[in-house]
């Protein structure tokens, strides 16, 4: 037989219950706070990437997939990301004397119109570098579909965003890109990747 | 002084007076546990039969199987006894709208959880589970039953362990839902999906309510409900550590295989497990109160 009361206990709590509840709660606060802890330090967990004869050293998030190609220097992905997996890529072209970031800007934009559907740029603007040197950024945004035609699945559209500087006689150019459902939270790690790179 | 009216408060009212507190749990455990042997057994067949495609844009209404139970063994038997435990459908319909409001939107857009606890190791996964998801659901379901029914709808120690069920089973509908929604799955991975938040949140739910039980009818020390708060963070990050973990097949030449028996075996065993200890100490708490106080029970205050 289950003990029952004859009537609903009182509201009034004892002093232990009220100890209880308020401990609970910061026992509840700790334990998050401690969740939170873990989760900055997976996050922030860091890899160094070096290249000498590009003359680039950076560092990139541990948990994502670096990728070299004679078409860039490096690519870090994060393959975690469900859709499309928010990348940032580093890569350099020769630049003459003469020639400016919009030049190098509007090549790029000629080369991706023809392979990316639905690109548009959607602005430039400066960007101020770590070494206080400015840059040239220009966004722009385009439709994504999966690179297999046997898998299902929406498109998704991608918002990008290029940092170029030129010196010593090339044009570097910074791409980072990501789902434009993520982009404003996701931009937090590419300012995090310019403070730690040293071209 | 206390003892005088715990005498008073003796209810010579037979158990029939309420609805049954430990079987419907174990039948509706047994009957989910027992439908997802049965898909996962019957998967290869059932994809012969249905398409997946198909079964992908159907999977969302295996959610109804365990709200089904529940309405049927918890809350149906509820209206034909003499002392009803009125607010179940609220603790349930709270929990599932603090799960969709807060909860989820904690987890993926602030922890953001799918992008680094799945890549950890399985000890950091079993801590980073239990220090997020665990915490945010306890605290959720905690806060549900604290502001519902604790204490003023606790008349017997088993009152806890149903509210607290009510609460696992709202909160875990709603997290199957938008996982299932989500992925899309076939029907046994959305069977798997069902269990693992069904066990998640009913292994934290009982034991917040044992913690709820010690504390109103006990006045146990005030570190006793948290460390039961703790306990049941631990058993939601157990759960949703093992499923996940075990459910994904290694790597191999011919490709990546699920396992959903693996997953499947290791949720029975905590759910096993859970209901086990928490049955085992229920009835320590029932039978200390007992001898502690012949005459009666005590008020909860």
């Amino acid at each position: 037989m289950a003990f029952e009361t004859g009537a609903s206990p009182s509201v009034q709590f004892t002093p232990r219950q009220r100890w209880s509840v308020a401990m609970t709660y910061i026992v509840i606060a700790v334990g998050l706070a401690l969740g939170l802890n873990q989760r900055d330090r997976a996050l922030n967990r860091a890899s160094v990437y070096s290249n000498s004869e590009a003359g680039v050293t950076a560092r990139y998030p541990a948990r994502w997939l670096l990728e070299e190609s004679p078409d860039f220097i490096f690519r870090a992905r994060d393959m975690a990301h469900r859709g499309y997996h928010t990348s940032i890529e580093v890569s350099a072209l020769a630049a003459g004397p003469d020639t400016s970031e919009r030049n190098v800007l509007d090549r790029l934009n000629l080369r991706r119109a023809q392979s990316l559907v639905d690109y548009a740029v959607l602005g430039y603007e400066t960007y101020q570098l770590p070494d206080a040197a400015e840059a040239l950024a220009m966004a722009y945004s385009f439709v994504s579909r999966e690179s297999s035609p046997f898998l299902e699945g929406a498109s998704s559209v991608v918002r990008g965003l290029d940092i170029l500087t030129i010196s010593r006689g090339q044009a570097l150019i910074i791409s980072f890109r990501a789902d434009a459902g993520v982009y404003d939270r996701e931009l937090e790690t590419l300012r995090w990747f310019i403070q730690g790179l040293e071209i | 002084m206390y003892d005088d009216i715990r005498s008073l408060n003796h209810s010579d009212e037979p158990d029939s007076a309420h609805a049954p507190i430990w079987r419907p749990i174990v039948f509706q455990a047994a009957g989910l546990a027992g439908f997802t042997l049965l898909l996962v057994l019957a998967g290869a067949s059932i994809s012969a039969v249905a398409p997946r495609e198909f079964q992908g844009e159907t999977a969302w209404a295996l959610v109804a199987l365990p709200l089904a139970l529940w309405l049927f063994l918890s809350l149906r038997p509820e209206f034909r006894v003499a002392r009803p435990r009125r607010p179940l459908l609220g603790v349930a319909v709270a929990s599932a709208l603090l799960a969709s409001a807060i909860g989820l939107p904690l987890l993926e857009d602030f922890f953001r959880v799918d992008q680094w606890l799945p890549l950890e190791s399985v000890v950091q996964r079993l801590i980073g589970y239990s220090l997020t998801a665990g915490m945010i659901d306890a605290c959720l379901k905690f806060l549900a039953l604290r502001y519902i029914v604790y204490p003023q709808s606790f008349r017997q120690r088993g009152d806890a362990v149903v509210y607290a069920f009510a609460g696992a089973l709202g909160y875990s509908l709603v997290m199957s839902l938008m996982s299932i929604a989500r992925i899309q799955p076939t029907w046994d991975t959305a069977a798997i999906t069902l269990l693992t938040h069904f066990t998640a949140q009913v292994a934290s739910s009982l034991f917040i309510a044992l913690g709820l039980a010690e504390s109103c009818f006990g006045d146990a020390y005030p570190l006793t409900l948290p460390l039961h708060v703790v306990a049941a963070a631990l058993f939601t990050g157990l759960a949703l550590t093992l499923a996940g973990g075990l459910q994904s097949g290694t790597l191999t030449t011919a490709g990546a295989f699920d396992r959903p028996l693996f997953a499947l075996g290791a949720l029975v065993a905590v759910l096993f497990l859970c209901l086990s200890l928490t049955y085992f100490l229920y009835n320590n708490s029932e039978r200390r109160e007992r001898e502690a106080y012949p005459g009666g029970g005590r008020d909860g205050i």
